[in-house]
């Protein structure tokens, strides 16, 4: 398929432009703060500055140093540049390097974004398809009512719902990531970390049964976070199936005597793919921003804690810029991939007929 | 007259209208229903606590419902009936406010590309994808982060005016600011079909300027999806200040706060939200029915403004129950 690599190509090269813009947006924010606040994003790591050093001046070495009352092109080509080489700055509050420190987190949240958009994807295609050629039936009125009702619940209270029935109440679910006793057999000599999936992990290390522990801790908080995204999706699924139910090909195909069951799996559902990924597409960083909000709820150690486990403290523009970033970047991927699945069933789009 | 009586054909309208209409009653009520002796009135208030609910008990406990305080208190002692009708104000103000000033600056890009065209549409899309892939959490807290350390003279002053007067916090200002796209989008759609037609054509070759095309002739006929969208935000934005005041960086509206203050008597240890259902319920119920009031009338636009489903509705209606 070498459209769609042609695609993929300049999708790719895409992604350089956005991400020079939001990061020249986040650094034109921080403009509007004085110069000593910037200086935070290139304080000193750990205690190796002399600590005889009053802080003013600490941070007025730091500003003559870095030039940060320099115009806006030259701080921001400097901040971008030291990014790129991985030089994220170090983070008073989490008293190491923001990077690391994203690292160390990265896996839990990749682990329940995953396993959600696995979720919601098919289910969300799924029933929306069915409720679509199912037109005032049940299963039609079944599903607007569910999405009707996931739509109202805001995901936090559906969060709290299920840890007070199922984590307090009757205790089927456990909360975190893992249990104690799998926490220590990870951290062990002998278990190989290689993707950093718990479950993937599990299996990789033959520990099947830790893979499915893994997943039990992860039920609840991916059900948490699909339930609304699978509702939205549903619904624009149906939409698009009722739209293509009344085109001419259907027409077509049904005088050729193509049997229903063909002409539904194979015309309608690819062609009313294309609006539900894009859909899914354009609310990734809605379903980024509730993975945060259900790690925090449902004590995940992921990216959450950065944002979310510090705001109390003192202001750390590091750990926030960092995290912004990072956020960004983990948005990029998931954007992409659902882009080039669109394209995949969507021919006019690989081919750049629909701009 | 006639487009009141045939948007109240429609179900979603009337009863959105309606959960709507009654938050407003309740917030207009709220000096009866909830009196205070001090001035301007607390969102939230410590309630008056009885000797004997607190002897032998901890005052850290939250107190059943009791006469004069219809709903029980949370812990710390503060009233949950008076906290509820007093965050009805504060929500709706939130809601539209930000919907309103997401929505204004939003219309106006998606209208300006839209009409343009060509190089200046390119640009702004080109910035509007990139902003839709930055989430909103990380945006409210780099702007809390940086709220206690800003430069004023840097500001623009229509910012800085802005800001004082309407009051905005640091999630509202995050929400604004990361929170467009979807309308420029829309409105750019709407705005470059409706550039091409005849209509603008002529009030062009009228020698109108492009100012007054774009918000005489193109922003009211483009607007009916934008208002659709808009609803549906008021009771969306108001949850998600909740869920963010609820991990601790909300701008703190009543209704949030108390979900906080109760969390630990639903999910904590102890915890029990058969026996503790009121520092939860109300808050819940409050939060839920605003955002579907919002969302029922959403959907009720939604289908009032497409004129064939308006037609089948309406001659419905009229054969159920006459004229």
């Amino acid at each position: 398929m070498p459209s769609l690599i042609k695609f993929m190509l300049r999708r790719l090269a895409a992604i350089p432009v956005t991400l020079l813009l939001i990061t020249a947006v986040l650094y034109g924010l921080l403009m509007f703060s004085p110069a000593t606040a910037r200086a935070q994003l290139y304080m000193p790591r750990g205690q190796s500055h002399n600590p005889n050093l009053r802080p003013e001046v600490l941070l007025e070495q730091i500003i003559v140093s870095k030039g940060l009352r320099d115009p806006f092109p030259l701080q921001y080509a400097r901040w971008a540049g030291n990014l790129l080489r991985g030089d994220w700055g170090w983070s008073p509050s989490l008293r190491g390097d923001v990077l690391e420190g994203l690292f160390v987190r990265t896996p839990a949240t990749a682990e329940l974004t995953l396993y959600s958009v696995i979720l919601l994807l098919p289910l969300g295609v799924l029933s929306g398809v069915i409720a679509g050629i199912r037109t005032g039936c049940w299963q039609d009125y079944l599903f607007r009512t569910l999405a009707f009702i996931a739509t109202a619940i805001p995901p936090f209270i559906l969060g709290i719902v299920l840890l007070t029935v199922f984590y307090a109440g009757l205790q089927w679910f456990p909360v975190g990531r893992i249990g104690m006793a799998d926490q220590y057999m990870i951290q062990g000599a002998d278990f190989r970390v290689v993707t950093g999936l718990l479950t993937v992990d599990g299996l990789l290390n033959g520990m099947p049964a830790l893979s499915l522990r893994a997943l039990w801790h992860l039920i609840l908080p991916a059900f948490t976070l699909s339930l609304l995204h699978w509702a939205t999706l549903g619904r624009i699924t149906r939409a698009a199936v009722l739209e293509e139910l009344d085109k001419d090909y259907i027409i077509a195909a049904n005088g050729r005597g193509l049997p229903q069951r063909w002409i539904v799996w194979r015309h309608i559902l690819k062609n009313a793919m294309a609006p539900a990924l894009n859909s899914v597409a354009l609310s990734a960083a809605a379903l980024i921003t509730g993975v945060y909000l259900v790690e925090k709820i449902f004590a995940l150690p992921g990216i959450s804690e950065f944002i979310v486990g510090s705001v109390r403290g003192a202001p750390d523009l590091p750990m926030a810029m960092g995290a912004a970033v990072y956020s960004v970047l983990m948005i990029l991927p998931m954007m992409l991939s659902l882009d080039v699945l669109q394209a995949m069933v969507d021919p006019r789009l690989r081919e750049g007929l629909m701009s | 007259m006639l487009h009141l009586r045939h948007g109240l054909m429609f179900w979603q309208i009337t009863l959105g209208v309606l959960i709507i209409a009654f938050f407003l009653l309740l917030a207009a009520l709220a000096p009866l229903l909830a009196p205070t002796e001090v001035s301007p009135a607390p969102p939230l208030k410590f309630a008056p606590r009885p000797v004997e609910s607190t002897r032998g008990v901890s005052a850290r406990m939250p107190l059943p419902p009791a006469p004069g305080l219809p709903l029980g208190t949370t812990q710390g002692g503060y009233d949950v009936a008076y906290s509820v009708v007093r965050g009805v104000a504060p929500a709706l103000r939130f809601g539209l406010l930000t919907t309103a000033l997401t929505g204004l600056w939003g219309c106006i890009l998606g209208a300006v590309a839209g009409y343009a065209g060509g190089g200046v549409s390119r640009i702004i899309l080109r910035v509007a994808d990139a902003f839709l892939t930055f989430p909103a959490i990380a945006a409210i807290f780099i702007f809390r982060t940086l709220w206690m350390q800003l430069n004023f003279p840097a500001i623009p002053h229509v910012v800085l005016q802005a800001v004082t007067l309407l009051h905005l916090d640091p999630t509202m200002l995050a929400l604004i600011m990361f929170s467009w796209v979807p309308y420029t989008r829309l409105m750019y759609a709407t705005v470059s079909r409706l550039t091409g037609t005849e209509f603008v054509l002529a009030a062009r070759s009228l020698g109108a300027r492009p100012t007054r095309i774009v918000f005489r002739h193109l922003l009211p006929n483009a607007l009916s999806p934008v208002i659709v969208l808009a609803a549906r935000d008021i009771g969306g934005m108001v949850l998600l200040e909740a869920a963010f005041t609820f991990v601790g960086m909300g701008s703190g509206l009543p209704w949030g706060t108390l979900l906080v203050a109760g969390r630990d008597w639903i999910v904590g240890p102890g915890g029990n939200p058969l026996t503790y259902w009121w520092v939860f319920l109300p808050a819940t119920v409050a939060l839920i029915s605003f955002s579907l009031g919002w969302n029922v009338l959403g959907d009720g636009l939604n289908a009032y403004l497409k004129p064939q489903e308006r037609r089948r509705t309406i001659s419905r209606w009229i054969q159920r129950w006459g004229n």
